[in-house]
């Protein structure tokens, strides 16, 4: 069973390798037992019977040889057995000898040497196994003596409980292999999972176990972790650090615009790009620092937060709907929350120049009620080969996207790393791909589950 | 009316130059200091009416350093961040700043700041209660005015605009009192630059909408001709 799913599960991975391998060696090695125990045995039970039979037929030869003609065939009928019956004729031709038998009729001439005189002829019948011997013997009168010899049952039968003997053990030591061989491998699966995580979490060293070429390979993997994570961390450190100290001396530089005297114009330009420097900034400081991911999740009602993003944007001005339900309460860590759906409003107003959020309560089957938030535009969407591409931190789309781009590139960068600390997801289509028609516009998707109990939200991811 | 006095804490030699002559041309005293140490000597020296205090100060976690200053006194404080974290805000507010304010901010933001944070913090002077960090509780909701934060009685945080935020402390701040249209389409100017008739009837209708979410009615009436009247008993403390 363990194997089997085992098999199952792994496919044709390492595992499943070694136990075919080791499937081919036990087979092979059974094969050959087989064949060599079966000869074996046959010589020793032939060995039996040619004994028997080589006796049978001295004595039968010499019965009928001291019997009188008229006496054989009455005499055949009283010597038969159920295995060895004769059968006695005046004359005829000898019957043709069967080379096949020839080692028969050697070994039964080597028994019983005084039938050498007797013109032993052996043929088969049938079967070369199961069939009977058939033969015949010349008496001293040149009348002749034909016999049949039945073989017994019991080389079939034996063969049958043989053969469970000979695959059982076989059998047992598959299993057993296979688990010795799972044993064996399993620090290697356990490598495979971490390999995966590496660089997405906290550094974790894989325990070195398993022989030695594992050992090592862990033990090289743990030091390559390592390097990875010192060296994300570095990138984190050196980013924040800019972002941190580019802030006072930004702060400096707008304080010191208020007190010089300047043209007006050139004042307000230089504010906008301190403002920008500022921008670029906090968007850097928010992508490392994982804004409010680290603060707890409350409970907060998802609809008035949407409603209140999409009134802010109205109140400036903007073209920005909302459609959706008037409350929809939820356990999410707030302010992570609030910047990704800021985010995406934010972008779809400024590459589609509108924004419609349509928030919906699913309710899905199994894995329990969802929110559903679409944020549309109807600007120009993205290039579809490019859509993977913008959730990267640090990508931005300029050309494809037609107008100057603000910020970093990590808007969405942050929208995905806050979805998916809710346990969310998140998709990002062209409006023409998902209704099938030529729509323009970009559509943001985000699906969290909708925790409504405050326990069950404490450790979630 | 004398001059009041503000302490500014900034390690950074011209930064704390810049920042004091920006709250000195706005008529303040500064006193300025660049450590924790001689941030207490200047304490002890005269009386501050406010502390502006930079975080990052070295040496010192500006949030230690906070709390510290709380448990001393009741000085108000604004916070000067290079992190402009939501949750650094949140900290600081908790551990008892009056305000925060992130780097790099105009010399207007600042005085604004300054301003709001000591006409709270003086419409207190006689009152026991410290109201600078309040709350006001009506028929299950909850209003937390430093975090400018609203909850439905089921706890949830309901997310409100600034102007809808400013519209609610303004029918708390007048329970059961008819307020004119006059004021209210005032402080609709002030935040969104846009002071026609409708404006307040949308904001006071958003408003509405958020407080009948959780059932129930929303207690804001329309008085005819006159205004509105926030008609729900408010709790304060």
């Amino acid at each position: 069973m363990i194997l089997k799913r085992t098999l199952g599960g792994v496919s044709l991975g390492l595992l499943g390798r070694i136990i075919l391998i080791l499937v081919a060696v036990m087979a092979t090695e059974f094969v050959t037992n087989t064949y060599l125990f079966d000869r074996a045995s046959q010589f020793a039970l032939q060995e039996d019977e040619v004994e028997r039979m080589a006796e049978h037929l001295v004595v039968a030869h010499r019965l009928f040889d001291q019997a009188a003609p008229q006496e054989r065939t009455p005499l055949a009928e009283q010597i038969r057995t159920e295995r060895f019956s004769v059968r006695w004729s005046p004359a005829g031709p000898p019957m043709a000898p069967s080379y096949e038998l020839n080692t028969l009729r050697t070994q039964i001439l080597e028994s019983e040497p005084e039938l050498v005189a007797t013109g032993l002829a052996l043929h088969v019948h049938g079967l070369p196994r199961g069939g009977p011997i058939e033969g015949s013997m010349t008496l001293t009168d040149g009348s002749r003596l034909s016999f049949s010899v039945s073989q017994g049952h019991g080389f079939w039968s034996l063969t049958y409980s043989r053969l469970i003997g000979l695959v059982a053990p076989t059998l047992v030591l598959l299993v057993l292999g296979g688990l010795l061989i799972r044993h064996t491998l399993r620090p290697l699966s356990v490598l495979m999972r971490e390999t995966g995580r590496v660089g997405t979490d906290e550094h974790r060293p894989v325990p070195e176990a398993g022989p030695s070429e594992i050992r090592k390979l862990i033990h090289a993997f743990n030091a390559m972790q390592l390097r990875i994570h010192r060296l994300i961390a570095l990138r984190t450190q050196a980013l924040a650090a800019v972002g941190h100290d580019l802030r006072t001396p930004l702060a400096r530089l707008k304080l010191r615009l208020e007190t010089i005297p300047m043209e007006e114009r050139a004042r307000a330009a230089m504010e906008r790009d301190v403002q920008e420097m500022d921008d670029l900034l906090r968007s850097l400081q928010v992508y490392l620092g994982g804004e409010g991911r680290t603060m707890p999740p409350e409970r907060i009602d998802l609809a008035a937060m949407a409603m209140t993003l999409i009134d802010t944007a109205r109140d400036e001005g903007k073209d920005a709907v909302y459609d959706g339900p008037e409350t929809l309460e939820m356990i999410v860590r707030p302010v992570a929350v609030r910047r990704a759906l800021a985010n995406l409003i934010d972008n779809a107003l400024h590459y589609g120049g509108n924004a419609r959020l349509v928030l919906r309560r699913l309710e899905e089957g199994g894995q329990g009620p969802v929110a559903q938030i679409a944020i549309e535009d109807d600007g120009p969407g993205i290039a579809p080969d490019r859509i993977e591409e913008v959730l990267q931190p640090f990508v931005r789309l300029d050309s494809a996207r037609g107008r100057n781009t603000r910020g970093m590139g990590l808007g969405l960068a942050i929208v995905a790393d806050a979805v998916r600390a809710e346990g969310g997801t998140l998709e990002l289509a062209n409006k023409a791909s998902a209704t099938g028609e030529g729509g323009k516009g970009l559509r943001a998707l985000i699906r969290l589950p909708i925790v409504e109990k405050d326990p069950a939200r404490a450790e979630r991811s | 009316m004398t001059a009041q006095t503000i302490l500014l804490v900034e390690d950074d030699p011209s930064l704390r130059l810049l920042t004091a002559r920006a709250m000195q041309e706005h008529g303040y005293r500064v006193r300025s200091a660049a450590t924790a140490p001689e941030m207490w000597i200047a304490m002890e020296n005269e009386k501050v009416d406010l502390v502006v205090l930079d975080i990052m100060l070295p040496g010192t976690n500006g949030i230690d350093l906070c709390r510290q200053i709380r448990r001393e006194s009741d000085v108000p404080i604004i916070f000067i961040s290079a992190r402009a974290s939501e949750a650094d805000r949140v900290l600081g507010l908790e551990l008892g700043a009056d305000d925060y304010l992130a780097k790099p901010f105009s010399s207007r933001e600042l005085i604004a700041r300054i301003r709001a944070v000591l006409r709270r913090g003086g419409a207190i002077d006689g009152r026991e209660e410290d109201s600078r960090r309040n709350e006001a509780r009506f028929e299950g909701w909850t209003v937390n005015f430093s975090r400018r934060e609203l909850r439905s009685p089921t706890g949830a945080i309901i997310d409100l605009t600034g102007a809808e935020f400013d519209l609610l402390a303004t029918f708390i701040g007048q329970p059961q009192r008819v307020i004119g249209r006059e004021r209210l389409i005032e402080l609709t100017r002030t935040r969104l630059g846009d002071s026609s008739d409708r404006s307040i009837d949308v904001l006071v209708s958003r408003l509405r909408r958020k407080l009948a979410a959780a059932g129930g009615n929303p207690p804001i009436t329309t008085v005819r001709g006159v205004g509105y009247m926030f008609n729900a008993e408010v709790l304060r403390g």
